[in-house]
């Protein structure tokens, strides 16, 4: 079964833009969520893929149920937990027993270093093998269950580009790997790239034959068409 | 301690169900728990959500394509190389360490969407816009971008093609609106009050600055 963050494709009601005066948090707590995931982060516990297996890893009912701001947080306590940041009794009680190790605590994010670690950010381009696929190539598109790491693991390939061919239209160079490294099992860096499926390839006829859709793929995600 | 190998609905995993039903609260006991074992500096979360309050947003964006729209030479280094052009103005931080600036032509109009969660060039657009989080758009923007196009009042010509761009990976897409003809001239501050948020996103149109909010 799709896993409900793989939306793509999935009927759905209309788009509703935003209005002029909409303002960037709905809520205070948003921004507090904001603020406390991005800090927490910073710590350097675990990667962003592992923030988003966290979040995608919601159970269904939660993940269709929650805002935007309430994955985050429910992700960031289930990693917080899991890694063994913070025990059940702490989040039963809503306070802290005892102090985090040193190591921990050494390394929060600081106010006076917040702006420069964001314009840091966390740059996933590595050094590694030259690209076995070209631009202009086709390629098909593997299963998303053929690319898991773990059972039930992470992977950022849509289902609605499975067993598809497209084209590769850039290399987009190496990067780190989300299947392996949302699970702590290292970078694994491979070559990513960028192939163009016609909309037509996707979805039959309803779409345009002049349109198509460009989805990043990791080279273990594809095989020469 | 656990490793992310349990199947996805399984209790043990989900501690999150602990904490306060009310959004709110679940948060305050967060924050409260972290700030106890010392895992959390709360000026350190006010410094956050300030920068991206008040110094991170569209503008920065839209004084990148202003200087494209007016610098020929500026403009052809940004498509040819957007990373590194954005890397040496210092404009490559989280969630936008690696851009490709994509160019909307009479040929080709550029959507930008992240149907797996909701990724989006921070350092150049600030926080995401609710639509673009909604499952509406993460649902719909690669199999009917022009209904969803509509939707916002951009019909595209049936001789224009539509490109999809998915953010599957951390590479993220900005797209270089058109410029409108009347802006021809104008100069570069004056111009990027013409680029919208959603322009840069392929969901709307450069305007005039006066009809202009989003």
């Amino acid at each position: 079964m799709k896993p409900p963050h793989d939306m793509g494709g999935n009927p759905a009601e209309p788009v509703i833009p935003d209005k002029p005066d909409e303002p960037k948090f709905d809520e205070a707590w948003h921004r507090r969520v904001l603020g406390i995931t991005i800090a927490v982060g910073a710590m350097g516990g675990w990667s962003i893929d592992a923030s988003r297996y966290a979040r995608e890893s919601l159970p269904r009912s939660d993940y269709k149920k929650f805002s935007y701001y309430e994955k985050w947080l429910g992700g960031l306590t289930n990693l917080l937990f899991q890694r063994g940041f913070i025990s059940k009794n702490e989040i039963q009680s809503g306070h802290g027993e005892s102090k985090s190790p040193l190591e921990w605590r050494e390394r929060i994010l600081s106010a006076k270093h917040v702006s420069a670690s964001l314009a840091a950010g966390a740059p996933t381009r590595r050094q590694g093998a030259k690209p076995i696929f070209s631009v202009s190539q086709k390629v098909s598109v593997k299963l998303p269950s053929d690319t898991l790491c773990v059972p039930i693991g992470h992977t950022r390939l849509p289902h609605y580009i499975s067993g598809k061919t497209g084209v590769i239209i850039k290399c987009h160079g190496v990067h780190v790997l989300p299947n392996t490294n949302a699970h702590f099992l290292g970078e694994h860096p491979e070559n990513l790239y960028a192939v163009e499926f016609q909309a037509r390839a996707l979805w039959e006829q309803s779409a345009s034959s002049l349109d198509s859709v460009v989805v990043d793929c990791w080279e273990s995600y594809l095989e020469p068409a | 301690m656990l490793l992310c190998r349990m199947p996805h609905d399984h209790d043990e995993n989900h501690a999150h169900h602990l904490l306060p039903a009310e959004p709110a609260l679940r948060v305050k006991a967060l924050e409260t728990i972290l700030v106890e074992k010392g895992l959390l500096d709360q000026q350190a979360v006010d410094a956050i959500i300030d920068e991206y309050e008040h110094k991170i947003g569209p503008h920065i964006g839209a004084e990148i394509v202003a200087k494209a729209w007016s610098d020929p030479v500026f403009k052809s280094s940004l498509l040819r190389d957007s990373e590194a052009v954005l890397h040496e103005a210092g404009l490559a931080g989280r969630q936008g360490e690696h851009v490709v600036v994509v160019e909307n032509t009479t040929d080709i109009h550029n959507l930008v969407v992240c149907t797996l969660c909701s990724c989006y060039p921070w350092p150049l657009l600030g926080v995401p816009p609710a639509w673009y989080k909604s499952d509406a758009y993460r649902s719909r923007a690669v199999i009917e971008p022009r209904k969803i196009l509509s939707e916002f009042g951009i019909d595209i010509p049936k001789s224009q093609s539509v490109r999809v761009w998915d953010s599957t990976a951390e590479i993220r897409y900005l797209v270089l609106p058109m410029q409108p003809e009347e802006s021809i001239g104008l100069p570069v501050s004056e111009l990027a009050r013409w680029v919208t948020r959603n322009s840069m996103i392929g969901a709307g149109l450069p305007m005039k600055p006066a009809d202009n909010q989003v």
